[in-house]
């Protein structure tokens, strides 16, 4: 689950990245999103206090995101999805439906899974994220991910971030877990590569590595 | 994904959320949890007025029954203890089956009903509960019972108004609960997974004599009519009538004939019509259960 090359998705010919080539060139791309938004500018004129009225334009955004604090100047519609994907280079969770079906971008905000689709990062701002990027202590990769490999429980792994996001956070909640409650705790993540089965011993043997006092629990 | 919203309110009162929308008129929306405002997508909502810091989150006792803010999240429903004691916790488990848990941690009481889907599940549970809500305007507050709320598909009585909570009647009270009577209630729901939309939902509940005949009888479906229906007459078809599979029957053939379902991508007329008595029988089959007294 570890990125190789955290800030360099995507490299192009000429060196420049896919995300930096349309922020360089604002090309307007289908969601309309890339255009006039950059990676904060150093002195984001933040209103103090919860300002009543954010937009029309560019809002000063805080995000806390795997430990670190980010911090962007996006308009009110970015979602968090697109916060993280086009503005943070953290690409770790997917978009597919980008309509709250599928949890290839699920994340854990303030202790919970969400759908980063489906969260504005205006909203997200004050919590907690946590992304596949987050959950590694260093080189070892956490327990759940270990599970993952051990279980063969990805095949094209597209899903993957996302469903050991929602799998660790269904641990945090169910360190006992039955197969059933697995089964209905992670209905939000589909694979369509049908690995479901792998999941399921992924996430049992999990939570028997998490009990046996992991540095990752 | 709304690529056209302008503008974001977070506003901290009441009257300010109030103000907020009336300033953005046709184009101002409340927002909550999100999860049906960015999927339904409606390129004529360019503002949002954010409820989320109106201290709307609460589940709280009120005289008997209970007060729900119009913010509370499914989760919260779900993982309520009185929530999950009170009438069988059918609303409770209706919370639990209102998609995954990472819908369930953002949608909201408040937005369910105001989106005002015929298959939100909230609805039926709510109905037989007798729910009232508490609505928010620019001339003050108003009380109305959850079946005049909904007005339509997506359509309800809150034209722009705050829905600011859900207040739950006790249960001894609307029921007229008498010596001897013990009662019993279900929600049940029919989707291709129970985390999907529903294709037909249903909840009921019965107060039975000491004799076993029906007092009183609650019955409500989802998605089988423009908006979330009680059915009086397949409850009048159970009063006073000993609950059994008979009387049972009966009022599951009113319910099919009340119908007024569409086909749909999910589901076909006949499909939901015939699904809709067979959801209302596993409800009552339920309560039967529920209320029958101990075998020695
Ligand atoms: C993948 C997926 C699965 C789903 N599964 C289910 C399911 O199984 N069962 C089910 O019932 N629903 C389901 N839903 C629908 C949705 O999650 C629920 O209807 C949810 O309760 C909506 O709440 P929200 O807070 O997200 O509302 P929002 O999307 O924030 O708002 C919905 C509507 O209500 C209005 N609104 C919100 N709060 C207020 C308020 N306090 N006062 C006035 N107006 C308000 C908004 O303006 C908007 O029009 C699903 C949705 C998705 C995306
Ligand atoms: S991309 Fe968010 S749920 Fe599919
Ligand atoms: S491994 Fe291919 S979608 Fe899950």
């Amino acid at each position: 689950m570890r990125r190789d090359k955290p800030k360099t998705p995507e490299r192009g010919r000429k060196g420049l990245s896919r995300r930096d080539f349309f922020r360089g060139a604002g090309v307007a791309v289908p969601t309309g999103l890339l255009a006039s938004q950059a990676k904060a500018p150093k002195a984001a004129k933040a209103p103090a206090g919860a300002a009543p009225m954010l937009g029309p334009g560019r809002v000063p955004i805080t995000l806390r995101i795997n430990g670190k604090v980010e911090k962007l100047e996006l308009e009110p519609r970015v979602t968090l999805l697109d916060a993280m994907r086009n503005y943070l280079d953290i690409t770790g969770a997917k978009k597919v439906c980008d309509r709250g079906t599928c949890g290839t971008c699920t994340v854990i905000m303030g202790g919970d899974a969400v759908y980063a689709c489906q969260v504005l990062a205006i909203e997200a701002q004050g919590k907690a994220i946590t992304t596949i990027e987050g959950l590694n202590a260093g080189e070892q990769l956490h327990p759940m991910s270990q599970a993952f490999v051990n279980n063969d429980a990805q095949q094209c792994g597209y899903c993957t971030p996302g469903f050991v996001v929602a799998c660790k956070a269904f641990l945090d909640k169910h360190p006992n877990p039955t197969r059933e409650q697995i089964r209905r705790g992670l209905g939000g993540n589909l694979c369509r590569c049908g690995t479901y089965t792998g999941i399921e011993r992924a996430v049992l043997e999990a939570a028997k590595a998490v009990k046996g006092g992991s540095a990752h629990a | 994904m709304m690529p056209w919203l302008e503008a974001f309110h977070r506003p901290t009162t009441i009257a300010e959320a109030l103000r907020l929308m009336k300033r953005g008129g046709r184009r101002a929306r409340f927002v909550a949890g999100a999860t049906d405002l960015l999927v339904e997508a409606d390129p004529a909502a360019r503002i949002l007025v954010d409820v989320g810091r109106l201290g709307l989150a609460y589940i709280k006792p009120h005289r008997g029954g209970w007060r729900i803010g119009a913010a509370t999240t499914m989760a919260m429903l779900e993982q309520s203890e009185g929530m999950r004691a009170f009438a069988g916790g059918i609303l409770a488990r209706a919370a639990a089956a209102s998609g995954s848990i990472q819908i369930r941690n953002r949608a909201t009481a408040g937005g369910n009903l105001a989106n005002a889907s015929p298959a939100a599940d909230l609805a039926p549970p709510l109905l037989v509960l007798d729910a009232q809500v508490v609505i928010a305007g620019q001339k003050g507050k108003r009380r109305l019972p959850l079946a005049d709320f909904f007005k339509g598909v997506c359509q309800t009585a809150l034209k722009g108004d705050l829905l600011m909570e859900i207040i739950l009647p006790p249960l001894n009270r609307a029921a007229g609960r008498r010596g001897g009577e013990r009662s019993a209630w279900s929600f049940q729901k029919l989707g291709r997974v129970e985390s999907d939309i529903a294709i037909v939902n249903a909840a009921a509940g019965v107060g039975v004599d000491a004799g076993g005949r029906c007092r009183w009888a609650r019955i409500a479906v989802g998605a089988v009519a423009p908006t979330p229906l009680r059915i009086a007459a397949a409850e009048s078809a159970l009063q006073g009538r000993p609950l059994d599979s008979e009387s049972i029957a009966l009022a599951c053939e009113t319910v099919c004939r009340e119908a007024r379902p569409i086909t749909d991508l999910r589901a076909s007329v006949d499909y939901r019509r015939q699904m809709s008595g067979v959801l209302v029988r596993r409800a009552l089959e339920e309560c039967l259960a529920g209320i029958e007294p101990p075998r020695h």
